[in-house]
């Protein structure tokens, strides 16, 4: 029992937003889905929920193809807001539950409870459009979830979201997982993927770069970093040693990367001879550093634009 | 199994959200008045413009030709309307006599009285008349004068002649005098020109109300479809729905805010024309009796006008609906259903020409074009008021429809399904056809 798909290809036009992409999810897990804007995650997501229909490729859940599968087997939580701008928020829930089959008073009472859980209880006879942004984007959660579908896919959940509400959409998340659905989620911001994620894939420009356990995908490049950090640091001594490639020059700890051959511990003597050490760490590197050295920096824009004006 | 509840659930929707709108509301209700207004409009029309009687007062040498031109007069400015017995009502003249021409005039330059009729007999014998009047010279008092007129001065002349009273009666009697159908194979009686031009009227109005609807309510539909796409609801929608569930549930839903809609009007027209005649009654007096139904209006009539005016609009929503999936913004509406609404003009106008006698009605082509299903909505009402309809072809333009129905759904369900997720640039007609042909 797993979702699994199975070389997707898709083209849209003269641009193939989709070549031959695959990875498979387990059950209860939480899933990331990481990729540039334009990399091909919206497109899979709506080709796994039916929306779309794929040039090749497959998708099934437990075996069986993911569009035998009743509706309210899955929740999707779309990119961009879609809600009814004028409808009351009790109302629009209560409306999208029942279309899965959910009987109005069960919906209303469950709708009712999330709303409370997320603090916006008072909102629930207020029309969608007076709510903030953070507080729209509670309520499309709960729109996803209200009728109980075992696997989540969510777009972008996190975009536009303030650290409180982050926190509480991490929650809701986490809670989700322990009911045993299944989660997945595509983002661009990777430290998310790597608090939340128990497994990742990267995706890009419509191909799969690399999937597995978020510690497999870790490793998945063959070296460690050593994060140090010394007192009054301004890591120019660092600068100074040979072999040594820095990936991070933060103000609180830097990420180093060594050559093949040399030695973390000559990075630790290095380290307490310039003063008292605050923090030295073998590690694998972040996802972020893997997504670089794997795809490139993520602000590459000249490179993600032309396949997401072609997104269509 | 889920699909009908799917259907249900989002016309349930769709009516609940529209009717609470203030423009859904307000509308209503501007129709209803305007249709409460129209109802009352003969009462409106006679309290404005002929309350009152006219009156004309004759002044004539001797008394007989007094009294002769008193009863000529009267019943000829006073009609009555052909074959019906006639309540008589008010009428719309008064005719009095008068002895001093002076006076007579001051009371119509003072607005007492509406005319004079003088009456005087010249050197030779035979009577002069003039009317003294503030009115047009060849308006139709005056000229209805003038007739009577005539039929005095010949009275005045046969009676200097010294033919009997008896033998008058005889001379005057009408001849026999008979209208008919040119085509030998017409036995329908010939309409009176009032009842004529009544079920033209009635053609007419059908015809409006009928493009009305279907623009009026095409448009909702169109706008509501592009509405959810723009918003990005419809892939919350989609993921629970199919297009064609969407579909069916926003024509449905929109045709029954219509359709409450419609009701109300309905019912605030009939309830005016009902309360109509006690109102005018109440407003007008006696004469109120004189107004009824236009004629020729048949529950069959009223049934046929219900059928077509549903079906016209399930064909042309399912369209503007599909339409409205091709556009990712409101402001596009209007260029994507710029086909329909060119169709549906073009039955409206060929239709009214019809009614209103531009067009040969009775001419082959026009019995072709009122076939057409998406022109027969517009054509049928008024075929079928104007008494040229035959049932098999009233019943022929329905299977055409209801088939062409099908057709509509069929095609919709498809430019749909890719139209919804199709955000960015509007596809040509070239893409919509490849769209048809090779689904998504």
């Amino acid at each position: 029992m797993a979702l699994v798909i199975e070389g997707l290809r898709k083209r849209f036009g003269s641009v193939q937003a989709l070549d031959g992409v695959s990875f498979a999810v387990q059950p209860g897990e939480v899933y990331g889905f990481l990729g540039a804007n334009g990399a091909g995650k919206t497109t899979t997501m709506r080709i796994v929920l039916g929306l779309m229909r794929a040039d090749e490729g497959t998708v099934t859940w437990d075996g069986r193809p993911a569009h035998d599968w009743p509706r309210k087997t899955w929740g999707y939580m779309p990119e961009e807001r879609g809600l009814y701008a004028k409808m009351p928020v009790l109302e629009q829930l209560v409306h999208f539950a029942a279309l899965y089959g959910i009987p109005r008073a069960a919906a209303s009472k469950d709708a009712t409870e999330w709303l409370e859980r997320f603090r916006i209880g008072d909102k629930a006879g207020a029309r969608l459009e007076t709510l903030s942004k953070g507080n729209q984007q509670k309520v499309q959660y709960i729109a996803t979830i209200l009728h109980g579908p075992d696997v989540l896919l969510m777009d972008e959940p996190f975009v536009g979201l303030d650290p409180v509400n982050v926190a509480m959409l991490k929650a809701a998340f986490l809670e989700m997982r322990d009911r045993g659905k299944t989660l997945v989620f595509s983002t661009h911001q990777l430290d998310q993927a790597e608090e939340l994620c128990d497994s990742v894939a990267i995706i890009d420009r419509g191909r799969l770069v690399t999937a597995g356990t978020t510690r497999e995908v870790r490793q998945s490049t063959g070296h460690q970093v050593i994060r140090v950090a010394t007192a009054g640091d301004d890591h120019a001594w660092l600068r100074a040693m040979t072999g040594v490639e820095i990936l991070r020059d933060g103000a609180d700890f830097a990420e180093v990367r060594v050559a093949a051959g040399a030695s973390p511990q000559l990075i630790l003597a290095a380290a307490m001879a310039n003063g008292p050490v605050l923090r030295f760490e073998v590690a694998d590197p972040s996802l972020e550093q893997v997504f670089v050295e794997r795809v490139g920096a993520l602000a590459d824009d000249e490179r993600t634009l032309a396949v997401a004006g072609a997104r269509a | 199994m889920s699909g009908i509840a799917n259907i249900r659930t989002i016309a349930r929707r769709e009516v609940t959200v529209r009717v609470r709108t203030r423009s859904y509301r307000l509308g209503t209700a501007l129709l209803a008045i305007g249709v409460i207004a129209m109802a009352m409009l003969p009462v409106i029309i006679t309290k404005i413009g002929g309350v009152s009687s006219s009156k004309v007062a004759v002044v004539a040498p001797e008394a007989t030709v007094a009294a002769r031109a008193q009863a000529t007069i009267t019943t000829l400015l006073n009609p009555t309307s052909s074959g019906s017995g006639a309540t008589p009502s008010a009428p719309d003249f008064v005719i009095s006599i008068a002895t001093d021409l002076a006076t007579a005039r001051e009371d119509v330059v003072e607005g007492r009285l509406s005319g004079v009729l003088g009456i005087e007999r010249e050197a030779d014998g035979s009577l002069a008349f003039t009317f003294y009047s503030n009115d047009a010279a060849s308006g139709r008092t005056s000229s209805l004068l003038r007739q009577g007129a005539n039929a005095i001065a010949i009275a005045d002349r046969l009676d200097r002649l010294a033919i009997p009273a008896a033998d008058q009666a005889t001379l005057f009697q009408p001849a026999t005098y008979a209208v008919a159908w040119p085509d030998p194979a017409r036995t329908d009686p010939v309409k009176d020109g009032a009842a004529a031009v009544g079920q033209d009227l009635l053609g007419f109005a059908m015809t409006i109300l009928i493009f009305m609807i279907i623009v009026m309510y095409g448009n909702w539909v169109a706008m509501s479809v592009a509405e959810e796409k723009s918003s990005r609801v419809m892939e919350v929608v989609l993921n629970a729905a199919t297009p064609f569930q969407l579909l069916a549930g926003k024509v449905f839903g929109v045709g029954s805010a219509a359709l409450i809609q419609y009701g109300v009007v309905v019912v605030a027209g009939v309830g005016a024309l009902v309360a109509m005649p006690i109102v005018g009654a109440k407003v007008l007096g006696s004469s109120a009796a004189a107004m009824s139904l236009p004629e020729g209006l048949t529950p069959g009539l009223l049934l046929l006008f219900g059928i077509y005016g549903i079906l016209g609009f399930l064909l042309y929503a399912t369209l503007y609906a599909a339409a409205g999936s091709l556009v990712s913004r409101q402001e596009d509406v209007q260029s994507a259903v710029m086909p329909m609404t060119l169709i549906s003009m073009v039955g409206y106008i060929v239709g009214v020409y019809a009614t209103t006698g531009l067009l040969d009605a009775r001419s082959t082509w026009m019995a072709v074009l009122v076939q057409i299903p998406f022109l027969s909505p517009f054509m049928m009402l008024g075929r079928v008021a104007g008494g040229l309809a035959q049932p098999w072809e009233v019943a022929l333009s329905l299977v055409l429809l209801a088939a062409a129905i099908g057709g509509a759904i069929w095609v919709a369900a498809r430019i749909y399904a890719v139209g919804v997720l199709l955000y960015g640039q509007r596809p040509g007609y070239r893409a919509v056809w490849k769209l048809l042909r090779e689904g998504m």
